[in-house]
């Protein structure tokens, strides 16, 4: 229809709107407003409200996965969500018996604390990748970095994802003499260290979600050699034979989701509670810088009989405003567990 | 070098010297970096591998080199993975074709270069920064922790700081810096996975990558950075004289019995009982035994210039380059490196051109 027309650039008039970008760098705030707000006076034929990037207000990215691509990583995931793009490497490397200082001592069934205690698990974000203009290196990590890589942490040690005897290296002494008798005992003689590495490849908002699928999928991507401990070597010594190497048996899948709430009333002002607030699912960089307040929820779900799932509030975090009352929440949550569904599906698809 | 550049009261430039000096003392990570999360206190210990020692009768075979002396491995380069920086490329050089046993083993025996590379910029100083009439180009490397078969520290070391050096005289010949006084442009660049110094089936326990006389496999990394940096400073459109492009080739021994008719332009002549010396392009330094000298080129092919040159090594039976027939070597080498960034270019363009035709396709569809 527009190429129909023919072009005349010199003969219309100079226009007195600006192009979208322009409108959306000079007033953000009301840009966004404007897409959201419902058409007045409502009708029954014109579409939904679209957030700037054309999304509905609660519709997710779709994620795209790739794992296994790095060659000197024991797991390795590559996540895409949109424009925001996440490599996870896992190198595994091994802690003797002998480095952890004050003498551990195993209580077998005691899994939550002994990986926490010993520290197996080092999940670190890079941020100064270049994926963003304001993540630049030179620097120290950043704000976020840390405060990502502290999250990642507490929610992996709280989600109790992987068994400590996952990680254990046992020896099992052979018998004393030659009749087999004696020997025998189990003794922990080193463990599996995991060093997570996430790297932003590009950043448009919503680091967390995607920070968590590229771990969670770079775990299950892991590969730990077969090891045993060499008495006459004194060390841990590992088959690198793929077919003896064994995967990390994950023992659940919660998914992370974050939301954004936005709401009408201008950053800074006072008053007007009335005015109308939006929840965006998987907010982009330039919906994260005009809301203040952000909801994560952490679920985990279990497929129960007849098709539905029974959902489990692993963790919820949410930060800076209260707006979002309990109705809103239990909205979230619903949201939450349809993009657990869309996960389940797309890890079928890709396993 | 980038002290001078920077505010000397930052925290940057705080950050810049504490990282200056941790590379050099090898202080302990745990020690230093209170801002990441670190491993267990005692240290954790590279995983080794009971066949890597000779124990257990498996013995592994280092790959060999089936491609001809003057074919690169296949690149795949692709502009605009980074949508919020001004240009963005990433480059994969696929690894060279499996001996075939390699897929049963966790311990790989070739690895691919994976490099990402972003460009900020250009984008005005801030008020506080001395006038500059040229553009600032600074230019940072940084090995993912997972890039090498050896875990890498956080903080950039020696060889990066070394190869990033490299990467700055290679571009700054080519950016037209006077168009843009008063302005910056940061280049950085990522290194997923490192090309190897050598055959980790050569590594007696625990080798390390870069620094060390052999680091043959830098150098096929800075050739890999010149290229993607030149794909990414295209996408963001800034001016330049022409594409530079990377190449890399050296002087390898090569086991007699597979080296099959001896062309005359790539043999050496004979070394030692039983092989010989030949110029390669691209090598792959694990399917070598060994690597005498390598050089790489920045190059412009349209313009016939070379903005960077680094070559090293020593041919068997010099010490010095100093009298004519070892200049010829010399010589050689050079020149089967600029023939390898020549054949680089080719793809370079490729990919560039596709992505300006891209961009011209979406601007039109703008417009209408």
């Amino acid at each position: 229809m527009a190429a129909s027309k023919p072009p005349s650039p010199a003969i219309s008039p100079p226009s007195l709107s600006f192009p979208r970008a322009t409108f959306a760098k000079l007033s953000p705030h009301p840009f966004l407003l404007a897409h959201l707000q419902p058409p007045t006076p409502p009708s029954a034929n014109t579409t939904p409200p679209h957030r700037p990037n054309g999304r509905l207000p609660t519709q997710f990215r779709p994620p795209n996965l790739h794992t296994g691509s790095l060659t000197h990583a024991s797991g390795s995931s590559v996540v895409r969500l949109g424009d925001t793009a996440v490599v996870c490497g896992i190198r595994a490397e091994i802690l003797p018996a002998s480095n952890v200082g004050c003498a551990y001592t195993c209580g077998g069934s005691d899994d939550d604390t002994e990986i926490q205690a010993l520290g197996l698990l080092v999940p670190n974000v890079e941020l100064s990748t270049g994926c963003s203009p304001a993540h630049l290196p030179g620097q120290p990590p950043s704000p976020l970095a840390q405060t990502l890589a502290a999250r990642l942490q507490s929610l992996l040690y709280a989600t109790n994802l992987i068994g400590a005897d996952e990680l254990r290296i046992m020896y099992v002494s052979p018998p004393a003499d030659d009749a087999g008798e004696g020997g025998g005992a189990e003794e922990v003689k080193a463990w599996w260290t995991l060093y997570i590495d996430i790297l932003f490849i590009s950043l448009d908002g919503n680091p967390f979600d995607a920070a968590w699928a590229s771990l969670l999928l770079a775990l299950k991507d892991t590969r730990l050699p077969l090891a045993y401990w060499d008495p006459d070597l004194a060390c841990v010594l590992c088959d690198d034979l793929v077919a003896n190497a064994k995967r990390l048996r994950m023992r659940r899948w919660p998914v992370a989701s974050t939301f954004a709430v936005y709401s009408a009333q201008e950053r800074g002002s006072v008053g007007g509670d009335g005015a109308g607030k939006w929840i965006l699912a998987d907010p982009d960089a330039f919906e994260e810088g005009l809301c203040r307040e952000s909801v994560t929820v952490v679920v985990d779900c279990e497929e129960a009989e007849g098709g539905g799932v029974k959902t489990r509030i692993v963790r919820l975090e949410k930060r800076g405003g209260g707006s979002a009352g309990k109705a809103e929440i239990k909205e979230v949550v619903e949201m939450a567990t349809e993009r657990w569904r869309v996960w389940r599906d797309v890890l079928k698809g890709n396993a | 070098m980038s002290m001078n550049r920077k505010n000397l009261d930052s925290e940057d430039t705080k950050w810049e010297l504490q990282e200056f000096v941790s590379g050099w003392y090898e202080i302990p990570a745990a020690m230093t970096d209170r801002r990441r999360i670190n491993g267990p206190p005692g240290g954790s210990s590279p995983v080794i591998f009971a066949s890597s020692l000779g124990i257990g009768g498996r013995s592994v075979k280092r790959p060999s080199r089936i491609r001809p002396p003057d074919e690169l491995r296949k690149i795949f380069l692709k502009t605009g993975l980074t949508p919020l920086a001004s240009g963005s490329a990433y480059l994969e050089l696929s690894p060279s074709a499996n001996t075939g046993e390699t897929c049963d083993s966790l311990a790989p025996s070739s690895s691919a270069l994976k490099l990402t590379c972003a460009v900020h910029g250009p984008r005005p100083l801030p008020r506080s920064a001395p006038f500059t009439p040229q553009i600032q180009l600074s230019t940072h490397i940084k090995f993912a922790s997972f890039a090498a078969r050896q875990r890498r520290g956080y903080i950039r070391d020696a060889s990066e700081r070394d190869l990033a050096v490299h990467l700055e005289t290679a571009l700054r010949g080519v950016i037209i810096g006077n168009r843009w006084p008063k302005s910056s442009v940061e280049v950085v660049i990522t290194v997923l996975e490192g090309e190897e110094d050598r055959w980790w089936g050569d590594e007696t326990g625990g080798g390390t990558t870069g620094g060390s006389a052999g680091g043959w496999g830098m150098m096929n990394v800075l050739a890999g950075c010149i290229t993607v940096a030149s794909a990414a400073i295209a996408d963001a459109g800034i001016d330049c004289l022409d594409l530079v492009s990377g190449g890399v080739a050296a002087i390898v021994k090569t086991p007699q019995s597979q080296h099959e008719a001896p062309d005359r332009d790539t043999d050496m002549g004979e070394i030692g009982k039983n092989g010989r010396l030949q110029l390669v392009i691209d090598p792959a330094p694990s399917e070598h035994q060994e690597i005498y000298a390598a050089c790489v080129v920045g190059y412009l092919s349209t313009r016939d210039e070379i903005t960077e040159l680094w070559l090293k090594g020593n041919i068997p039976g010099t010490t010095s380059f100093s009298t004519p027939m070892q200049m010829a070597e010399v010589g050689g080498l050079l020149d089967k490196a600029v023939e390898a960034a020549v054949a680089v270019r080719l793809v370079l363009g490729e990919a560039v051109r596709e992505a300006a035709e891209l961009k011209a396709g979406q601007n039109r569809n703008n417009k209408e």
